[in-house]
């Protein structure tokens, strides 16, 4: 899976513009698989991308069009989907997300991710084999009824709530 | 198909309300690129001459280039222009972050917009949606509240923001619109051509995406130009400092300003600089749209926090106005970019103030009681607060330096650092005579970016004899070959601004010449641009900015410099003695170009 450094990340959105890029040929945050989020006011810069979380939210679907790859990545079959937005309503930090009736979620570019190259902070590693570690269950609840990029938000304001106690506990 | 360029220009009419959408002619754009070139082409079209710069009739332009938003490094800025009631002629200013990216996949090579709403608004676009907003519970909010509302309200964090804080509400002269925050488009007053039409913000989002003409092509170019950043000299540098490098960089050649320009040499520069800063203060890097430098920094001090500052408002905040506090510097630059305000047309007032006060100019009385002595805080803080609202004193202030002088007179004029009222830069043009030559013939007045040109400081002397006919050009104090100089670098400057990349990638670094522009917007847009094509395009626009200024009542006796960088030499240091020979810089300057002895273009 990809793990984020968020405390390097700078903010630059090269995972954003090489994903949707090496995705569909052109450069645009619909295209991305991976999503940053900034929050100016408290300095923070952390792009979203599937956990491959223990509970697989997203694998409910009503068809049966998303199965779990070798990497653990999401693969959603393009002809079972019915762009019915289960997936999306499903996961708890919108890391999967409908856009021109795709559901586009993180496929670790078949097992060479290209956002990992060009992060020139080395704020995203690859990590293999650590598929279902991560339980995001505390999130569920208050992502009902949020739009994905608000969940997002959710999910980078709880994520990030130790480094800022570190950064303000250095400053004072 | 045309790639690269979104496709439409967006025109919407505050007075009417009335939104038009029109596509984006290639022709133009063959001929202007995009960003400031198409902006300024565009205020030469259409803009009345003679509206005055905070009346409905004049424009307000936000222009990206053909492949702003790309895969190409730094390809994040956006051009805001319009005229400029700071100066009178041409206004313009660029910045970084996320906003020109959104630009353009919202579906926009530029946006104009005109008239002037009879309520306090915002202009929310989402692709084709285009939305003239009530700000009435905006208004009064400063930027990062703003742009923190305006999220929320639209329940999208993705948003890009460019917003203006009470400083362009209350039409201060050289307020400034900020998008993430802290990237301001700081000079020549944007901010208050907003605040005049009752604008406070544009909110936009886009889910299109930037096609390009030869994606394999343009990926490798892409990827030679990032080795070539990635291996230059200057990388690690600029990485861990960003632009405030130059505090020390400045100060080992003598032309740091300090207090107010009396003294290239600042005693105590090690409190104050780029190093000290990364060091007690920063906890991380930050960067705008597609970097791969990252030389913005995010820092907390005990009782503020923030991005920032840029060199320029280091040291405008500090040494220029003889404060040896950064934490106090800091704390500055998180207020101004809240407030919206200028970083070096604010400190050049503050200079001047404190300048003509140790002079005996001016007194205590004619400043509202306050005490102008170099570097008091109370000052600088409560003077700021009153500019911000136009109060007492204030109010003079918030017109800029070339009109509070005028006001005060009685020699006070002479300290007015300015060219054409744009107030002067941090960077002594003794130590720097290119530079020198640059804010006096800069097209938007006293400024470095027009030309940067940054080569006379790389002691490349060989390449200078190659590319501009003499060994001088690489020399920094000498004044022979800079007209030649500033020629070349005003072009690379331009074409620059017209692809809306960042200046340090774009220009500083040199990395990026006409041949591999003209590969670049090639590939990307599919329009056969070639070297020549462009210089041809870069000239032209330079001669109608020109042309237009004049149409605005500039002459050639403005393309000068303020007495002090002419007539009274540095007194110490490694730019000692020197100054600058403006008027014979300026006269082979207009040669090279072809115009008539007045700066005319014939």
């Amino acid at each position: 899976m990809i793990v984020i450094d968020f405390a390097r990340c700078s903010g630059c959105s090269r995972c954003e513009v090489n994903c949707s890029f090496f995705h569909s040929g052109k450069v645009g945050r619909s295209g991305a698989r991976i999503k940053l989020v900034k929050i100016e006011s408290i300095g923070i810069d952390f792009p979203v991308v599937c956990q491959h979380c223990r509970e697989r939210y997203c694998s409910k679907c009503p068809e049966s069009a998303i199965e779990i790859g070798p990497l653990g990545q999401i693969i959603v079959s393009p002809t079972l989907c019915t762009n019915c937005g289960t997936c999306e309503k499903q996961c708890p930090i919108g890391a999967i997300e409908i856009t021109n009736e795709i559901p586009h979620v993180c496929d670790l570019c078949g097992g060479n991710p290209k956002c990992i190259h060009e992060c020139p902070m080395d704020a995203i590693r690859f990590e293999k084999k650590t598929s279902g570690i991560k339980s995001l269950e505390k999130y569920k609840k208050t992502a009902k009824g949020l739009k994905p990029e608000e969940k997002r938000l959710q999910y980078v304001i709880d994520s990030t709530k130790a480094l800022r106690e570190k950064w303000l506990a250095s400053s004072s | 198909m045309i790639h690269g360029y979104a496709g439409h220009i967006l025109r919407v009419d505050l007075t009417s309300g009335q939104v038009l959408r029109e596509k984006t002619d290639p022709r133009f754009m063959k001929e202007t690129i995009g960003g400031r070139g198409m902006n300024s082409m565009r205020l030469f079209d259409e803009l009345k001459r003679d509206a005055d710069p905070i009346s409905p009739e004049n424009m307000l332009l936000m222009g990206v280039g053909p492949l702003t938003g790309s895969l190409l490094s730094a390809s994040a800025y956006t051009t805001i222009s319009g005229k400029s009631p700071m100066t009178g002629i041409l206004g313009d200013s660029a910045a970084g972050g996320h906003l020109g990216p959104e630009i353009k996949q919202a579906g926009y090579d530029q946006i104009i917009i005109t008239g002037r709403s009879d309520k306090q608004c915002f202009l929310f676009i989402a692709d084709d949606h285009v939305e003239i907003k009530s700000a009435e519970h905006l208004w009064g909010k400063d930027i990062w509240e703003t742009t923190s509302i305006i999220r929320e309200e639209l329940r999208d964090n993705a948003v890009q923001v460019a917003a203006i804080g009470p400083a362009g509400e209350n039409l201060v002269k050289y307020a400034t619109v900020a998008c993430n925050n802290s990237r301001m488009f700081g000079r020549t007053g944007m901010g208050c051509i907003f605040g005049s039409k009752k604008l406070k913000a544009v909110a936009i989002r886009g889910r299109g995406r930037v096609s390009l003409a030869n994606p394999p092509e343009y990926l490798n170019l892409c990827r030679e130009l990032d080795k070539n950043i990635l291996k230059h000299p200057e990388y690690k540098q600029r990485k861990a400092l960003g632009s405030t490098l130059l505090m020390n960089a400045l100060n080992n050649i003598g032309i740091l300003p300090t207090n107010h320009f009396q003294k290239g040499i600042c005693d105590y520069v090690d409190k104050i600089s780029g190093e000290t800063l990364a060091e007690k203060y920063k906890v991380k890097n930050k960067s705008c749209f597609n970097c791969n430098i990252h030389c913005s920094r995010y820092y907390l001090t005990k009782d503020t926090e923030g991005e920032g500052p840029e060199y320029e408002t280091l040291c405008s905040y500090t040494s220029r106005i003889g404060n040896d506090d950064l934490e106090f510097a800091l704390r500055m630059n998180a207020f101004l970019n809240k407030m919206g305000i200028d970083c070096l047309s604010s400190g050049e007032t503050i200079g001047w103030a404190m300048e003509c006060v140790q002079k005996g100019l001016l007194n205590k009385n004619d400043l509202d009681g306050l005490d102008f002595t170099w570097g008091n805080k109370k000052t600088i803080e409560k003077i700021l607060n009153l500019i911000v609202k136009r109060e007492g004193v204030g109010d003079l202030f918030a017109e800029g330096t070339r009109s509070l002088a005028r006001h005060f007179q009685n020699n006070t004029e002479e300290y007015a650092f300015h060219v054409k009222g744009l107030d002067m830069i941090c960077g002594d043009p003794r130590g720097i005579k290119a530079f020198g030559l640059t804010y006096a013939i800069a097209s938007r007045g006293a400024d470095h970016l027009r030309a940067e040109p940054f080569f006379e400081l790389t002691g490349r002397y060989e390449e200078a004899e190659k590319r501009f006919g003499t060994r001088d050009a690489g020399d920094r104090l000498a004044d022979n070959g800079k007209a030649a100089l500033v020629e070349y670098t005003e072009r690379q400057a331009l074409l620059t601004d017209c692809m809306t990349m960042c200046k340090n990638i774009g220009l500083s670094m040199d990395i990026i010449d006409f041949e591999f522009a003209a590969r670049l917007l090639k590939t990307g847009t599919g329009l056969n641009f070639t070297a020549d094509r462009i210089n041809r395009s870069l000239r032209k626009i330079i001669e109608t900015e020109r042309r237009l200024n004049i149409d605005f009542g500039m002459d050639s006796s403005q393309d000068t410099l303020p007495k002090r960088f002419v007539h009274e030499p540095l007194k110490e240091g490694p730019s000692k003695d020197n100054v600058v020979p403006i008027e014979k810089m300026v006269k082979e300057y207009y040669k090279i170009k072809g115009w008539s002895t007045n700066g005319i273009p014939k």
